[in-house]
């Protein structure tokens, strides 16, 4: 059996590692963009921030592709696929064929339109070279501008702050995070990082970026001059789906798969930040383009390659970050758009620097923030993921002395 | 291979296992110098309040495979060869908390420990007294633990009793499995007193 495994991030590492523990002698490819050994991308924030060395990415060691008989194909983009001739088609025309293949190419940065952008010291953020740019880029910058107020925008930010910098950040929505916490945690969460230093902008967009060489300000839509030394723009990702051919792979936001994570097209499977699924927690099929989701999907999308049917639940969107002195942990559907049809349980709040609330659905559990005191916050995750029935009054789950004992009656 | 073995319907909640576990991973493995030390040790065995405030022992099941160690961002979470042990390895952490959310039993911790690098918060959690077992010693939970609810027996002889206990309970004459007569007063005591307070 012939598998072949575009991306080389941790979809496609886990998904290579599991054809491997159940097939010794199949021929696996992997062709990648990027041709850094297999490491942590979650931990380029770190980099930034300065908390974690750069040499401490990779988590996987350096002889990988060897000691799993690998073939890598490495600093090479699928261009195109071929599905009825079952080859995967790269830039120089080199065709690579497969009985089995796995789109695990991830996502890019959601690209800025603006003026100025070839201009030196604007980032993106999604890589390891973009983590080791941005380091480098930071020696005797002052003050930074960051785009966006998701995850990523809110990882740039946080870790400019701890370098110091003087950060102004430009969003959209009233708080950051807004997809990810409600507006109680956000507001939370906003305090905590303007009491660190951090200047927002609400409603702003930039359109143009000025500079002799490196940029000097970003211009906002309004005509403001915000004068910096360094702009990461952290808009999102997008999967990187321009090379598939949607006339025979069905592809939404994301590829869209089964529960086998197989693609509308038989033998092509789809993992990670590419691939669109139903979301536990919502009912209907998301993007959640997340790193314990990629793990996830790699590797039950990998033992279904190798010919194991194992059948992988849905996604779900989780998050944990820590916020100077806050703890955050949010998973699952924590703003229902309509609250109709939903309960929600909340304790705590800001003069506490201690926050819980739990939305649920009839007797299940579909979301949940906590902010401070978190360690519990891994059995809500599993009764959301196992849409398990809550027996438990909701007043005792959100409570503070809550833990797994109490669900064993 | 001997595991320990929680008998949550033994317990008494006395907590003495939490301080023999703070105790076993601290620097002076004495409990009258432990409680001198910086940073102090804490325990990785948490008993917690039930449903009816019983006792309730919670510690890493070693999964396999283990959520903690997939979602690990890191790669600071290893099985140790042969035993089975989950291990965090303190180097490596990052103390980022994936692990907290990817356990379904919260039994992981954050704090700066005894045994790790200094001034730094990691994960932290039950090691299996890997080090008191290579002593030839027992897991220090069980040995101080009172009341029967930690045990440390080999798995399958242990999975043979268990069931054996449940199909002798469905004997019509039979008794249900065996709750010493202490532990049984003491929580039909504490479920009473809830059920009087209406809560």
């Amino acid at each position: 059996m012939k598998h072949v495994i575009i991306g080389n991030g941790i979809a496609g590492v886990s998904a290579a590692e599991a054809i491997r523990l159940l097939e010794a002698t199949a021929d696996i490819t992997i062709i990648g963009d990027e041709t850094f050994p297999p490491y942590s991308r979650p931990m380029i924030s770190h980099v930034l921030a300065g908390s974690q060395p750069h040499g401490k990415l990779p988590i996987r060691s350096e002889h990988f592709y060897a000691d799993q008989k690998i073939t890598p194909l490495l600093g090479r983009r699928a261009v195109g696929i071929d599905v009825a001739g079952r080859q995967v088609l790269l830039a120089d025309d080199t065709r690579i064929g497969f009985d089995r293949l796995l789109i695990a190419a991830g996502a890019d940065p959601r690209p800025l339109k603006a003026e100025g952008l070839d201009l030196k010291n604007i980032f993106y953020m999604r890589t390891q070279e973009h983590a080791k740019q941005q380091v480098a880029a930071l020696d005797g910058a002052r003050r930074a501008v960051v785009l966006g107020g998701g995850l990523v925008g809110f990882k740039a930010a946080y870790g400019l702050l701890r370098r110091g910098l003087a950060v102004t950040m430009l969003i959209t929505s009233g708080y950051p995070l807004s997809m990810q916490v409600d507006e109680t945690a956000g507001r939370m969460i906003l305090d905590e990082l303007v009491r660190h230093g951090l200047t927002v902008q609400v409603g702003v967009t930039v359109r143009a970026f000025e500079g002799n060489g490196s940029v000097r300000a970003a211009v906002t839509d309004a005509g403001t001059r915000l004068p910096c030394d360094m702009v990461i723009i952290g808009k999102g990702v997008l999967p990187c789906r321009t090379f598939i051919p949607k006339g025979q792979i069905e592809v939404d936001l994301g590829v869209v798969v089964d529960e086998h994570l197989q693609t509308t097209a038989p033998g092509i499977y789809a993992a990670g930040d590419v691939a669109e699924m139903v979301d536990i927690a919502r009912g209907c099929r998301w993007v959640n383009a997340l790193w314990p989701e990629a793990v996830g999907q790699g590797r039950v999308a990998g033992l279904n390659m190798a010919g194991r049917e194992v059948a992988y639940p849905g996604s779900l969107s989780r998050n944990v970050m820590r916020v100077f002195d806050l703890d955050v942990l949010t998973v699952g559907n924590v703003t229902p758009r309509e609250e109709a049809g939903y309960r929600i349980v909340q304790t705590g709040g800001a003069a506490q620097k201690y926050y819980r609330r739990l939305v649920l659905r009839d007797d299940l559990l579909v979301g949940a923030v906590m902010i401070n005191r978190i360690e519990q916050g891994g059995v809500l995750r599993s009764l959301i993921e196992n849409r398990i029935p809550i027996r438990l009054p909701p007043e005792r789950l959100v409570a503070p002395g809550f833990n797994f004992g109490q669900l064993l009656y | 291979m001997k595991q320990v073995v929680v008998h949550p319907e033994r317990c008494v909640g006395c907590m003495q296992c939490m301080l023999a576990c703070a105790t076993a991973h601290s620097r002076s493995l004495t409990l009258f110098a432990a409680v001198q030390e910086t940073p102090q040790p804490k325990p990785r065995i948490h008993v917690g309040a039930g449903r009816f405030n019983e006792g309730f022992p919670n510690r890493c099941r070693h999964c396999d495979p283990a959520p903690c160690q997939m979602a690990c961002l890191a790669g600071a979470i290893y099985r140790r060869d042969g035993a089975g042990t989950v291990m965090i390895n303190p180097d490596r952490c990052i103390n980022c908390a994936s692990c907290a959310m990817a356990c379904p039993y919260g039994v992981i911790r954050f704090h700066e420990d005894p045994l790790g690098p200094a001034g730094h918060a990691i994960a932290v959690k039950c090691d299996n007294c890997s080090a008191r077992v290579a002593k030839g010693q027992i897991p220090a939970c069980v040995e101080i633990c009172k009341a029967g609810a930690l045990t440390y027996e080999e798995m399958d002889a242990a999975m043979r009793r268990k069931t054996r206990d449940v199909s002798r309970s469905m004997s019509t004459d039979a008794d249900q499995p065996a709750i010493p007569a202490g532990v049984a007063l003491l929580k039909t005591i504490k479920q009473s007193e809830i059920a009087l307070s209406g809560s």
